[in-house]
């Protein structure tokens, strides 16, 4: 697959990269899916996205929709200043849950 | 009602008992320096075992020089290693009775794996392995497959689908079916039970590959558990020629063996199934012969080897059904088009003080505005973007235009608007799709306008020579979240315009570069001069190329707040 997935503390954790447009979308859509159909929690880095368009959003909403109406948890880690930018943007970031690293996101506790 | 994928999961509390006797024997097995005859008192506290156990012991196919009679005789002659794959063996054939599964025979899953072991043991010299231990785990390691069935016997329907498919397109199918795979599965049940390591990795990492921290003898074995998988598939699955090659293929990479000693060790497999069933107690069907095999294969390749005429024949066949639904679509497309056409404001629909433009990139847009006067001199507005391209994204277009024009006209408030939009989107929407919207209404007697948008790009408010105001987005787009909420901003357009876009307009390109908010400014500034229409007009125009391509969809719509118009 395009992008990588670690198993970390009982989270996926799919690693988004570089320009995240209509063309890799599928492939960042496809992994994050195939994460939560096993159901496992998912957690999106961004850290190292360059840019992200309207198709990769709507990428991380399916995840979002999905991971919600199964009861699974969804966030996004370590967004890149250009994503948060988008995300800002669309006023995002009231949807996703959105944490510094895995790190602080397992300081939250469960 | 639809099944969710929380029903799907296998958890460990669903797993079948764990033979716990058996269990014990084979840690008691595993343990260092552990007496023989402790061995054997163990294994005698059993008696269904142990009669089962030296009725192996002493079959053919396992082949111990001597017969033994007794339990203390077998563990000296075969040693804890092999004692305990055998246990193994035969308590996970019993792990789940016959009629454990309704309206499944279990038989059939045990031929499959019979296949896998028989294989997976005539590759133990390869691979520099203990025999026994090769055909355990693969007798052993698709086990997750039959739990998966025993917790979902709602899926049995789908055996035979299951049974004909290659290990790659069988593991898709249980993804599909099961939302998880069969050697996941096996991890989780070897790990609930406890089963030894070396097979507990050959379960669970046959497709994927082991940890990295991997004894390199556990490495071994998990290869040839992934090459048993296909060896076997060769016997069952529809297309053989490609099983056939994959096998040659992996034992080529992991073992270095040439595609005759593979053959050969394909065609060994028939007779081995049926002496390792009677050894096993297992009941299998009539094997098919590796001629037989061989020829189904061949005649796959003859088909592939058609004649040039025949492929030309075919192709020309081929190319006019393509013309054919080409056409058949195209016409399809353009009556989309039109509807969609129908729902923005026609071009002989004039109301001073607003115009808009639509450009789409594709036959049919997933953007839209829209526009229509409200008593006393007020009309409403909105310009929307559909997340996605082409025909899903159009028909969320219509759904999304047609709600805004119905209920617009009751509700005059776009705040609340939006959130009956949002509401009835977010209650019907396909996952990941969403609607990016500003709405709003402007008042042509006082000059002011008030607009609330979801998700959307900037509302750029222009004084004559420069920027007064930006409106940014205040909420999510709609039909992601139904809870969300939807402030309005309210402002004096002080003689100035609004300018809503979609981003197609910003991502437009003059030459190299995209055109951006810095770019679109400039343009706004350049073209403020021109009447309302020339002026829309203009700007679109600056970014088309010369064929008048477009990359995305393109959306302006300006409300114009001048004197000139005569409007206060």
């Amino acid at each position: 697959m395009a992008f990588p997935v670690e198993e970390k503390q009982g989270f996926s954790v799919v690693m988004l990269d570089g320009e995240v447009d209509l063309n890799r979308s599928p492939d960042a859509r496809k992994v994050i899916l195939t994460c939560l159909k096993k159901m496992k929690h998912v957690m999106v880095d961004l850290s190292a996205v360059e840019y992200i368009d309207s198709s990769g959003v709507a990428s991380l909403v399916e995840g979002f929709q999905y991971a919600r109406s199964n009861n699974l948890e969804f966030g996004l880690i370590g967004v890149s200043e250009s994503a948060m930018s988008v995300l800002r943007l669309a006023r995002l970031d009231q949807v996703f849950r959105i944490y510094v690293s895995l790190d602080e996101r397992l300081a939250h506790g469960s | 009602m639809e099944e969710t994928v929380a029903e799907h999961r296998v958890r460990p509390s669903d797993l079948p008992a764990p033979p716990k006797d058996a269990i014990r024997i084979v840690q008691a097995c595993s343990k260092r320096g552990v007496d023989s005859r402790d061995l054997a008192r163990i294994v005698t506290n059993d008696p269904v075992l142990t009669a089962e156990l030296l009725r192996v012991a002493n079959s053919a196919f396992f082949g111990l020089v001597s017969q033994v009679k007794s339990v203390a005789r077998a563990v000296t002659v075969l040693g804890n290693r092999a004692l305990r794959n055998m246990v193994l063996c035969i308590s996970m054939r019993d792990a789940l009775r016959k009629d454990a599964i309704p309206g499944f025979n279990i038989d059939a899953y045990w031929e499959d794996a019979l296949r896998r072991a028989v294989s997976a043991r005539s590759l133990a010299e390869l691979a520099g392995l203990d025999a026994d231990e090769c055909f355990t785990a693969g007798l052993l390691q698709d086990f997750g497959l039959l739990v998966m069935l025993y917790v979902h016997p709602q899926q049995i329907d789908h055996w035979d689908a299951l049974s004909c498919a290659n290990p790659e397109q069988r593991r898709d199918l249980e993804v599909e079916l099961f939302h998880t795979t069969h050697d996941e599965v096996g991890l989780t049940l070897a790990t609930s039970w406890d089963l030894p390591s070396d097979l507990a990795l050959a379960m669970g990492y046959h497709h994927d590959g082991p940890p990295e921290d991997a004894d390199r003898q556990d490495v071994v074995l998990c290869k040839v558990a992934a090459c048993a998988d296909w060896m076997a598939a060769v016997y069952r699955c529809v297309d053989k020629r490609v099983a056939i090659q994959r096998s040659r293929d992996m034992l080529k990479e992991y073992f270095d063996a040439s595609p005759e000693q593979t053959d050969y060790l394909l065609q060994k497999i028939t007779a081995s199934v049926a002496e390792a069933a009677t050894a096993m107690g297992m009941r299998v069907g009539e094997q098919l012969p590796f001629d037989e095999v061989l020829r189904e294969a061949n005649l796959r390749l003859a088909e592939d080897n058609m004649s040039y005429q025949e492929l030309t024949w075919r192709l020309e066949q081929t190319l006019a059904e393509r013309d054919r639904l080409a056409d058949e679509l195209q016409r399809e497309l353009d009556l989309a088009r039109e509807v969609q056409k129908s729902l923005l404001p026609g071009c002989d629909v004039r109301i001073p003080g607003v115009f808009g433009i639509n450009l789409s990139a594709k036959a049919v847009s997933g953007d839209f505005y829209d526009f229509y006067e409200l008593p006393d001199n007020r009309i409403a507005f909105c310009l929307a973007d559909v997340s996605g391209k082409g025909m899903n994204a159009a028909l969320l277009m219509a759904k999304s235009a047609s709600l805004f024009r119905c209920l617009g006209k009751g509700i005059h408030d776009p705040g609340k608007l939006l959130n009956m939009l949002n509401r009835e989107i977010a209650e019907t929407s396909i996952y990941g799709m969403f609607v990016t919207m500003v709405a709003g209404v402007f008042d042509r007697n006082s000059g002011t306008v008030t607009l609330s948008s979801a998700g959307h790009l900037p509302a750029l408010h222009m004084g004559p020579a420069a920027l007064i105001g930006e409106y940014p987005a205040a909420a999510p787009p709609l039909g992601i979240d139904p809870d969300s909420q939807f402030p309005n901003a309210s402002f004096d357009l002080q003689g100035g315009c609004l300018y809503l876009y979609t981003d197609g307009l910003l991502e437009a390109r003059i030459g190299e570069q995209r055109l951006e908010e810095e770019g679109l400014l400039r343009l706004l500034k350049e073209h403020g001069h021109l009447a309302l229409e020339a002026r829309a007009r203009a700007i679109v125009d600056a970014v088309l190329d010369p064929a008048g391509t477009l990359e995305d969809d393109l959306t302006l719509v300006i409300i114009d707040g001048g004197k000139q118009h005569g409007l206060r």
